[in-house]
C-alpha cells in the first residue's frame, strides 16, 4: 500500500498480518465472520451498505461486545451470524465449516449451536403461552427430550438463569413476570437449544439500570458455566467494559476500532469511539453538560454518514481533511490486538500512536 | 409554602444549594404528604405514599427509581393527569408562577382552571415520541395546533413562534412539512421538547426522555435541555431510573421507592455521601466507564407487592443492612445524622454514608435466589480490578467484617427509631453478611 506516509508508519491489518484477539486467551474459536457484508436495495438507484467487510472471532468462553449507536449496522450484523439476513459477501465459519442456512434441516442444525437473545422481552415472548410452553418446545426440537428428561431439562434450564424455585415460574404467563424475569426466561429459551455462540442484541437495554447487572451477572456466569460463545451487541460502552473481552466499535456499518476491552474504553483511539466514551454519563464529572455545552459539530445520528469512498465518520469529525472525504481509511495496527481505521490518529490519538511506533517491530511480526 | 410541623421537606428558605438553583424564591411547585393509589380488585396499589416535594423555579430535580416505583405517577398526579382507576387520596399540590402570584391548589382546581394550567405552566415531554406524536400531522400543523390553543397570537405571530421553536430545538426548518415517522428519535425527542416549550411553561416534566436513545444523541439533547433552561429560566422534575444521568444534569436528587421518597439532596450529597441503602445500591449498579473498575453489585430481587406493604421500610426484604428494627420504623424522611446540610434527608435512620456498604453489595443474594454458586474470579490478575461482583469469596470489596460501624443517629437524638436499643443492630447484620461471603 501507498499509505506508507499518511499512516504514520503504522501497518494495515490484512489477512496476512491479521489481528491477535484478546477474547482468545479464554477457549478455543468457534465462529469466524469473514469480510462479511450486507447491502439493502433501498431503490433502483440507492443501495444501502449496512455492513462492510466485517470480520472478527468468537471464542469459547469469551464475550466479544459490538458497540455503536442506532442505525450503525450492529444488529444486522447479529442477524447475518444468526442465519436470519443472507450476507451480500463475505463468509461465515462455524467451528471451521463454513455457514449454509439454505433450507430448513440446514438451519435448525445451524440454530443448535447459534442462538439468539432480542432486545426485547416484552415483544419477544408470545403472551398466550406459559413459560412452560416457551422452554419445552425448543427442548424437543432441539435436544429431543420426552417425558422425565424433557422436566428434568426445563427445571436445569431455570436454575441456570437463577429463576428458582422453577416449578411456579414455569406455569406463569409473561405478563406476570418483572422485565428482568421476562429477559431471563428469553436467555433460557436461548440455552434450551444447548448452543455454542449466544448472539444478544441489546439484551439490558430495555431493563432498569439496577436489573440490569443482574442480568449481566447471569450472563457472564452462562458463559463460563458452558463456555457459551457470546456476542454483546450493546450501545453502552461502560457495560461492555465490565463484562466483555474484546471491544469492536462499529460506526455507518463500519467497525472502526477494535482491541481488549479496557484499553478501547480507557484509551480510545478513533475519533468515534471518543465521542462514544465522552458522551457516556459521567457521574464525577458534575454538571459537564452544563459546562461543556454541546460538542463541537459531533451530532448525534447516522444520517449524515458520507460516500462509500470515504471515512463515514467525516461529517461528524473534529479532526476530518480532505483525504478523510475521498479515501476510505484501513484497520491500522496500534497494538497486538488493537487497530482503528482513521486517518488522522496521530492527531486523534497521539499517545495511542506513539505507543504502537515504539513498539513497532514486534506490532509488525505478530 | 406552608409546610405543615413533621412534614418531611426539609427545604428552609434562605440555605443555599451547593450545586445549583434552588434558592430562596418560594417553590414554583410544592407538592406535600401527596397519595396516590390504583383501585384495583384486589385491593388499592399505593403508587405514592405521602410524598413531600419542593420545586424552586430554575431548579432541576431529578426523580430517580426504578420501574414500578411510583415516579411517573407523582408526575402525572402533581398534574391531575391520571385517569380512573387511579385515585388521590390526599396531599396537597400547590402552583405558583410568574403568572400566578398567588398559589393555587392544583387538586382544588376544576377543569377549566386546569387548562390554564396545563402546559401553559406545566408542560410534559414524555417518554415514547413515536407515540406522543400524532402520526397523521406534519410538525408544523402539531406545533401551531398546541399554539392556537394555548397562546392568543395572530395566525403571522404563531408561524413565527412555530419558527423560532423549530431554531430553538435546533432542527432545520425545512422539517416542519415532515410526519413523525420521517424523523429519527432523536428528532422526534426535539419535537417535543420545542411542543412542551411552545407556551413559555415555568414547569416542565421531563418523562425519561432519553431513555429510548443511544448516549450521543441523549448527550446532545440533554446538553440542549440545559441550554434552553438556560435560556428560558424554566424548573425541571426530570423523571428517569437512571441515576448516573441525574448525577450529571440535576441540582437535586430524589430518590423513590415503592412508592416513597427514600432520599432527597443535591446530586454531589446522593453521589459521594448517599445515606439510603437502596441509593447506595443503585450507586452501585451502573458500570463506570472513568476510573478504576469497581466492584458491581446491583440490587437482587424486585419491589415489593404495593397492595400490602409490610409494615416498616419496603426495601427490608431487599436490604443487607435489615434488621428487625425496620420494620417498626415510620419511614418519614429525616436530616441525615453525619450531615451537614439539613436538607439533605434519608428514609433510613440506622445506615449513614459512611457506613460500609456490606460485603457482596447492598442487595441481599437470597433476594433472588438461595445457594447461588460461589464467582470465579473474572480477571486475570494482569488485567486489573475484578468485575462485578464476581470476586472470589472473600478477597476484594469493601469491608464488612471489621470494625465497629458508625453508630446510627439515633444516638445523637436527629432521628428516633422506635424500638431499637443503642448500638444499632445493622453492625451484627453486616458482620454476618461479611462472613457469609
Amino acid at each position: 500500500m501507498d499509505q506508507s506516509t499518511s499512516t504514520f508508519g503504522l501497518a494495515p491489518v490484512s489477512d496476512a498480518a491479521p489481528l491477535s484477539s484478546p477474547a482468545a486467551a479464554r477457549g478455543p474459536l468457534v465462529m469466524e465472520a469473514v469480510s462479511l457484508s450486507k447491502n439493502f436495495r433501498i431503490d433502483r438507484h440507492t443501495v444501502l451498505s449496512a455492513v462492510r467487510e466485517a470480520s472478527f472471532n468468537l471464542y469459547r468462553s469469551a464475550v466479544v461486545a459490538l458497540v455503536g449507536e442506532s442505525g450503525s449496522g450492529k444488529s444486522t450484523v447479529a442477524k447475518l451470524l444468526a442465519g436470519q439476513e443472507q450476507a451480500s459477501s463475505g463468509t461465515i465459519r462455524l467451528d471451521g465449516r463454513v455457514v449454509d442456512v439454505r433450507g430448513r434441516r440446514a438451519f435448525r442444525r445451524y440454530k443448535s449451536e447459534v442462538q439468539y437473545v432480542f432486545q426485547d422481552p416484552f415483544a419477544s415472548l408470545n403472551p398466550v403461552h406459559t413459560v412452560r410452553y416457551h422452554l419445552e418446545r425448543p427442548t424437543r426440537l432441539h435436544q429431543a427430550r420426552r417425558g422425565e428428561a424433557l422436566q428434568t431439562e426445563l427445571v436445569a434450564l431455570m436454575e441456570q438463569v437463577r429463576l428458582t424455585p422453577a416449578e411456579p415460574f414455569l406455569a406463569k404467563y409473561p405478563h406476570e413476570l418483572s422485565g428482568g424475569q421476562r429477559q431471563r426466561v428469553a436467555v433460557a429459551r436461548a440455552l434450551a437449544a444447548r448452543p455454542s455462540v449466544l448472539l444478544a442484541d441489546e439484551p439490558v437495554s430495555m431493563l432498569d439500570v439496577s436489573i440490569r447487572l443482574e442480568l449481566l451477572n447471569v450472563l457472564d456466569e452462562l458463559r463460563r458455566q458452558l463456555q457459551l460463545a457470546v456476542l454483546y451487541i450493546t450501545h453502552d460502552i461502560a457495560s461492555a467494559r465490565y463484562f466483555a473481552d474484546e471491544v469492536l466499535v462499529m460506526y455507518a456499518g463500519d467497525i472502526v476500532e477494535r482491541g481488549p476491552a479496557e484499553e478501547v474504553t480507557q484509551q480510545p483511539a478513533h475519533p468515534y469511539t471518543q465521542l462514544l466514551v465522552s458522551s457516556a454519563p459521567d457521574p464525577d464529572d458534575l454538571g459537564s453538560v452544563l459546562h461543556h455545552g454541546k460538542e463541537k459539530g459531533a451530532q448525534g445520528g447516522v444520517e449524515g454518514a458520507a460516500s462509500i469512498a470515504a471515512c463515514r465518520f467525516h461529517p461528524r469529525c473534529p479532526f476530518a481533511t480532505e483525504q478523510c472525504r475521498t479515501k476510505r481509511p484501513p484497520l491500522l495496527r496500534i497494538g497486538p490486538s488493537r487497530a482503528a481505521a482513521c486517518w488522522r490518529l496521530d492527531a486523534a490519538a497521539p499517545a495511542v500512536v506513539a505507543g504502537a511506533r515504539e513498539r513497532g517491530d514486534e506490532v509488525r511480526e505478530t | 409554602m406552608s409546610t405543615q410541623p413533621g412534614a418531611q421537606t426539609p427545604t428552609p428558605p434562605g440555605a443555599a444549594s451547593g450545586t445549583g438553583s434552588a434558592s430562596t424564591a418560594t417553590p414554583v411547585l410544592d407538592i406535600a404528604d401527596f397519595s396516590v393509589a390504583y383501585r384495583t380488585a384486589g385491593g388499592d396499589v399505593h403508587a405514592v405514599d405521602h410524598v413531600n416535594l419542593a420545586l424552586h423555579p430554575g431548579e432541576v430535580i431529578g426523580l430517580a427509581g426504578e420501574s414500578g416505583s411510583g415516579k411517573s405517577t407523582l408526575a402525572y398526579g402533581a398534574c391531575r393527569l391520571l385517569r380512573p382507576p387511579a385515585v388521590i387520596r390526599g396531599g396537597s399540590v400547590r402552583y405558583q408562577g410568574r403568572r400566578f402570584p398567588r398559589p393555587v391548589e392544583v387538586l382544588e382546581q376544576d377543569p377549566e382552571g386546569l387548562r390554564a394550567l396545563r402546559w401553559r405552566e406545566i408542560a410534559i415531554v414524555f417518554q415514547s415520541a413515536m407515540n406522543a406524536l400524532n402520526p397523521v400531522l406534519n410538525v408544523r400543523t402539531q406545533l401551531l395546533d398546541v399554539i392556537e390553543e394555548h397562546l392568543r397570537l395572530s395566525k403571522e405571530e404563531a408561524v413565527e413562534r412555530v419558527n423560532s421553536l423549530i431554531d430553538l430545538v435546533s432542527i432545520p426548518r425545512s422539517r416542519l412539512k415532515s410526519y413523525p415517522h420521517e424523523l429519527s428519535g432523536g428528532m422526534r425527542q426535539r419535537v417535543m421538547i420545542a411542543m412542551a416549550l411552545a407556551t413559555d411553561p415555568e414547569i416542565v416534566i421531563m418523562d425519561e426522555p432519553t431513555t429510548a436513545l443511544d448516549v450521543v444523541v441523549q448527550r446532545d439533547i440533554l446538553a440542549q435541555i440545559v441550554e434552553l433552561k438556560k435560556q428560558l429560566g424554566f424548573a425541571i422534575l426530570f423523571i428517569t431510573h437512571d441515576l448516573s444521568l441525574l448525577l450529571e444534569l440535576a441540582d437535586r436528587v430524589a430518590v423513590m421507592y415503592a412508592g416513597r421518597l427514600v432520599e432527597v439532596g443535591t446530586a454531589r450529597q446522593i453521589h459521594h455521601e448517599s445515606a439510603h441503602p437502596y441509593t447506595k445500591g443503585l450507586l452501585n449498579s451502573f458500570p463506570s466507564l472513568r476510573g478504576p473498575r469497581r466492584e458491581l453489585a446491583g440490587i437482587p430481587g424486585s419491589p415489593p407487592d404495593l397492595r400490602n406493604l409490610p409494615p416498616g421500610c419496603p426495601f427490608l426484604a431487599r436490604c443487607a443492612y435489615g434488621t428487625e428494627a425496620c420494620r417498626e420504623i415510620d419511614m418519614d424522611l429525616a436530616p441525615v445524622a453525619s450531615a451537614s446540610d439539613p436538607r439533605h434527608v434519608t428514609a433510613c435512620p440506622f445506615v449513614l454514608p459512611e457506613t460500609p456498604l456490606p460485603a457482596g453489595g447492598v442487595g441481599r443474594r437470597d433476594a433472588v435466589a438461595a445457594g447461588a454458586p460461589a464467582r470465579e474470579e473474572r480477571r486475570d490478575p494482569a488485567a486489573g480490578i475484578p468485575i462485578a461482583g464476581l470476586a472470589a469469596p472473600g478477597t476484594a470489596g469493601p469491608v464488612g467484617t471489621t470494625g465497629p460501624l458508625p453508630v446510627g443517629p439515633k444516638a445523637n437524638g436527629v432521628h428516633p427509631a422506635p424500638g431499637v436499643g443503642p448500638l444499632g443492630v445493622p453492625h451484627d447484620v453486616a458482620t454476618d453478611q461479611g462472613a457469609e461471603q
